[in-house]
């Protein structure tokens, strides 16, 4: 803490106020001032099918250029067909075997993934909170499943908060990542996401994602797959309304 | 026609070496009927010492310079570096002194750059030129970043008859001047004037053309010093010329 | 031909015009990204945006001491750390004490330029440990032993096949100039560093006191890993890297990603602070945040140059900048280079021993009109110019070259009283006659105009002025009156 008070009371005297006399935020309320976001609360909430609708088809569009695979689906069992399909079909590429880590989420609980691997030999683990193995298991995973919290259209971003059951590593180890998102969870664009975030009471570290991980290190050679997952699957949930 | 008389600012360059373009600028008034002096005893607006960091001494230059343009109505100058010096900087040196700041405020509301004081406040965009050749523009930075000033030589050159302008690229990339820094890194000076030459020569144009003397001083010596064929021309030769001669 | 002895910095630039490699890439990057931006920030619908945003920065520097205080209380609640260092020495002390208390071997940075302000990586290797690079391009000039040459790109002045042929001496593997082979191949090297590191090394884009998260971005991948795998993870922050508020966060980070490259936002936006905790089982297990002052108090508390501090290390004057275009990185011989390192870095580490970086440039003004901040950079290296031509206590900086304080001495007499001015050019005109070239030019001058004739020709001083002319013509004229004749004044 000493350190703490010569270093701000050097900024102090370098602002021209009176070094040893800290200021108090609350003498500048505008400081933190944030506008106020019900509007855009009330924006979100209210959207239509149809309005939900026009902002996949964005994120699907920006996210392709993006170099993110994605696909809609209508219902769990058919998003299941498709992370079914993505496990046969993918070679691991640090490991022998097939690991698979998965979010403890109702959504991707609901895939029931278990039931259709009885005769392959394809790991399937979920990251429950307690679980001391889970970082290994991580590791050993070539595919992470997660369910984000919210989607951009604007910036084919998903956003994945940490939470109990959703470590970071999941989205970030394994070299496939695939992200399962509720249309209703996607919203136009960053102000608006960074709306829903600031109604979160507690927000723990977080992580926007869009797209694979790349670089361009080398003579600007654009490659996927750098240190994060070399592919981005984002499978749209988009459930038919039921008539009202 | 603004009945105002135009005080030609004639650029240090322009005055020892290149008076020509001065009297090209003369030529276009007289053919537009526009009244002009010639203020004497003007020497230096004082860019040099400014970019190199005397700004004290520059402001001496500046001094000089707002008591002989003091009386004037309109000043008009043939450079583009050096109507952005008068008016973004004088003020700027005399910030501590509040009678030299409002002196240079007011020297710097009726400062003009040629081919803006045409267009902009005189609201002409044919001056009536005969130049038959093909054309290339040079930007000059403080020109087209400072000042905004990009499409009213462009206006202007479109409606010369005969004229063909071909655009280059990078047009509004530095020249590579910048004063004293041509003379302190010449390598690096040189190497990007090169590129501007080379973008000059790609567009096969006969002349380039620009409307600040000090990047066309340097295009120029490393033209001739490459031997390339290309004529250097300042914007006012351009729109003096009227009897579709070549230069 | 010239005869003068050259700096190291004119040595350095002629290196990097020299080089092919460099030259290529400097110009696909300026061509791609420099103009990239400028056709964004012309076609962004919110044409607001920068102008908010640098308002909000600078606001946050003159409430730096709150700002900082909030986020040091919100780590602190997450259950983070935090120091604050004076300078690098103190920064380092810090660090490697938490590298001692944790027993800590290796350590794996995220890319961090402040962590080479500091010089942190010879310090840790000093007291034994392995310090590995894991953005891309850090670890291949990390290999290579040499020097980033570009904020973002670190690596752009080496070529495929040199990385090749480094690849196999270091890594191991088979050569090849492939690029997604050599990254496939820094992949698995690097993973295995990632995983194994006890602790993470990485900078701070942008903190954000309302909700003590500091925020780093990467299209990698490498700075996630290194916040999340190893037990321990410190960041070291500049000071004034921080906004307010998530909103200023939301803006601010996007021209960020925008200036740096064309990014609506970049791959990875991770908002860390903290350690994890028993809910949330990877993650560090400790969370230190080093915010370093290291001269940056002297910049704010200069008002000409506090603007500096709102710079977000975008990279993007870079891009355009006519002169980094041409020399590359190297000669500037500082974390920090292209047209904010030619502001930052003599204002951090001395103006007379950077003097070239203040004078080296054309001040054209690109970089401003790029930056996404609007840093007026061409109005601070005048600045810096007139702490050299003037030399300043403030800023501890000497007179830099006497006789060209001397020669504009004298030039403020000659252009301050007009019949010396007129005399001296006289005189001039009869100086340069012998040598006139066959092309009506001149070919070369001695001393220091040298300067201008080892490359250019110089057209000599009219035969007669403009003034001239005009006296001749107009002296009794009362009235203007149009010109009607033109001669010819060629020499
Ligand atoms: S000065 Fe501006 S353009 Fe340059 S790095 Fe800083 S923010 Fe980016």
């Amino acid at each position: 803490m000493h350190n703490q008070t010569t270093f701000l009371s050097a900024i102090r005297t370098a602002l021209g106020e009176t070094p040893n006399i800290e200021r108090s935020k609350s003498t500048f309320p505008k400081l933190f001032a944030a506008p106020d976001t019900a509007e855009t609360l009330k924006k979100i909430r209210s959207r239509t099918v149809t309005e939900r609708n026009e902002l996949v088809k964005i994120l699907l569009h920006n996210g392709n250029t993006l170099n993110i695979s994605s696909h809609i689906v209508e219902s769990l069992p058919e998003a299941a067909d498709l992370v079914v399909e993505l496990i046969r079909s993918t070679e691991p590429e640090f490991n022998y075997t097939k690991h698979v880590i998965m979010h403890d989420h109702p959504d991707i609980a609901a895939l029931e993934l278990w039931k259709r691997f009885n005769r392959e030999a394809v790991t399937l683990h979920t990251t429950f909170s307690r679980d001391r193995q889970i970082t290994d298991k991580t590791i050993a995973s070539f595919i992470g499943i997660t369910a984000p919290t919210i989607g951009v259209a604007d910036s084919a971003t998903v956003i994945q908060l940490t939470e109990p059951g959703r470590p970071r590593s999941t989205s970030l180890l394994p070299s496939l990542h695939i992200a399962l998102l509720r249309r209703e969870n996607i919203v136009a664009d960053l102000a608006e996401a960074y709306a829903l975030l600031r109604q979160k009471s507690h927000l723990d570290s977080f992580v926007f994602i869009s797209g694979p991980s790349k670089t361009a290190d080398i003579e600007a050679h654009m490659v996927y797959g750098a240190h994060g997952p070399r592919e981005l699957h984002l499978i749209v949930l988009a459930e038919p309304e039921l008539e009202k | 026609m603004s009945e105002k008389t135009v005080s030609l600012f004639i650029q240090c360059l322009v005055d020892t070496m290149f008076p020509e373009t001065g009297e090209a600028m003369i030529t276009v008034f007289d053919r537009l009927g526009v009244a002009y002096d010639y203020p004497p005893g003007q020497t230096c607006c004082g860019q040099p010492a400014f970019n190199s960091g005397y700004s004290r001494d520059a402001a001496a230059a500046a001094k000089h310079f707002i008591d002989i343009f003091e009386d004037t109505e309109i000043i008009v100058c043939p450079s583009g570096s050096c109507v952005r010096m008068v008016r973004h900087h004088y003020p700027e040196l005399f910030a501590d002194d509040q009678a030299m700041h409002s002196r240079a405020l007011a020297i710097g509301a009726k400062t003009f750059e040629f081919t803006q004081y045409l267009v902009d406040e005189l609201g002409i965009n044919d001056v009536g030129a005969h130049f038959p050749d093909t054309v290339t523009y040079h930007d000059s930075c403080h020109l087209s970043r400072s000042l905004g000033i990009a499409d009213q030589p462009r206006t202007l050159l479109n409606n010369v008859r005969g004229l063909e302008l071909i655009e280059m690229r990078d047009s509004d990339t530095c020249c590579g001047f910048g004063g004293t820094f041509s003379v302190n890194y010449p390598e690096i000076s040189v190497a990007m004037v090169d590129e501007k030459i080379d973008n000059i020569l790609a567009t096969k144009a006969s002349t380039v053309t620009g409307c600040d003397i000090s990047c066309l001083m340097n295009i120029l010596g490393r033209i001739k010093r490459r031997g390339e064929d290309v004529q250097v021309l300042h914007i006012a030769q351009i729109l003096a010329a009227d009897k579709g001669e070549k230069r | 031909m010239s005869a003068k002895p050259q700096s190291q910095y004119c040595r350095d630039a002629q290196k990097g015009m020299g080089s092919p490699r460099l030259q290529a890439s400097l110009h696909s990057l300026q061509n791609r990204f420099g103009k990239g931006a400028m056709t964004l920030w012309a076609e962004m619908d919110d044409q607001d945006m920068r102008r908010r945003v640098k308002q909000s920065r600078m606001k946050n520097l003159d409430h730096l001491d709150i700002l900082l205080a909030e986020l040091a209380k919100k780590v602190r609640a997450r259950g983070g750390h935090v120091h604050f260092a004076e300078n690098a020495q103190d920064a380092i002390d810090y660090t490697l004490e938490v590298a001692r208390k944790n027993e800590v071997k290796r350590v794996v940075k995220g890319k961090s330029m402040l962590s080479m302000e500091i010089a942190i990586d010879s310090a840790l290797q000093e007291a034994g440990m392995e310090v590995v690079e894991t953005d891309l391009g850090e670890y291949i000039i990390q290999l290579a032993d040499d020097k980033p040459s570009h904020i973002i790109a670190p690596c752009i002045h080496m070529d495929r096949s040199r990385i090749g042929e480094l690849f196999t001496e270091k890594l191991g593997i088979n050569y090849t100039d492939d690029p997604p082979s050599l990254t496939a191949a820094a992949r698995k090297a690097l993973r295995e560093k990632l995983l194994s590191a006890d602790m993470g090394l990485t900078g701070c884009n942008l903190a954000c006191a309302a909700t003590g998260h500091i925020s780093l971005v990467s299209n990698e991948g490498n700075i996630r890993m290194a916040t999340t795998m190893p037990p321990v993870h410190v960041a070291l922050m500049g000071m004034e890297r921080i906004v307010a508020t998530l909103d200023e966060h939301r803006e601010t980070v996007q021209l960020l990603t925008r200036g740096a490259a064309l990014q609506k936002l970049s791959t990875y936006v991770s908002f860390v602070g903290g350690p994890s905790t028993s809910d949330d089982p990877d993650g560090p297990k400790e969370f230190h945040l080093v915010i370093i002052d290291n001269g940056r108090s002297k910049i704010l508390a200069d008002p000409e140059f506090r603007e500096v501090l709102a710079c977000i290390r975008c990279g993007a004057c870079l891009n355009i900048c006519p002169v980094y275009g041409r020399i590359g990185g190297h000669a500037y011989n500082s974390p920090y280079c292209g047209p904010i390192g030619a502001v930052i870095t003599p204002l951090l580490d001395g103006i007379n021993k950077h003097a070239d970086l203040c004078k080296g440039e054309t001040l054209c003004g690109a970089c401003k009109d790029i930056c996404p901040v609007q840093i007026d950079l061409p109005r601070m290296l005048a600045g810096l110019r007139q702490k050299l031509a003037y030399g300043s206590d403030r800023w501890n900086t000497k007179q830099h070259n006497p006789l060209e304080a001397y020669a504009f001495t004298l030039w403020r007499q000659v252009v301050s009283w007009s019949p010396l001015y007129r005399t001296g050019l006289k005189i001039a005109r009869l100086c340069q006659r012998p040598f006139v070239g066959k092309n009506s030019m001149i070919k070369r001058m001695a001393g220091l105009a040298s300067g201008w004739t080892d490359g250019r020709d110089l057209p000599p001083i009219a035969k007669k002025t403009f003034t001239e002319i005009w006296q001749k013509k107009h002296a009794t004229a009362e009235v203007k009156l149009p010109m009607a004749t033109k001669e010819d004044n060629n020499a």
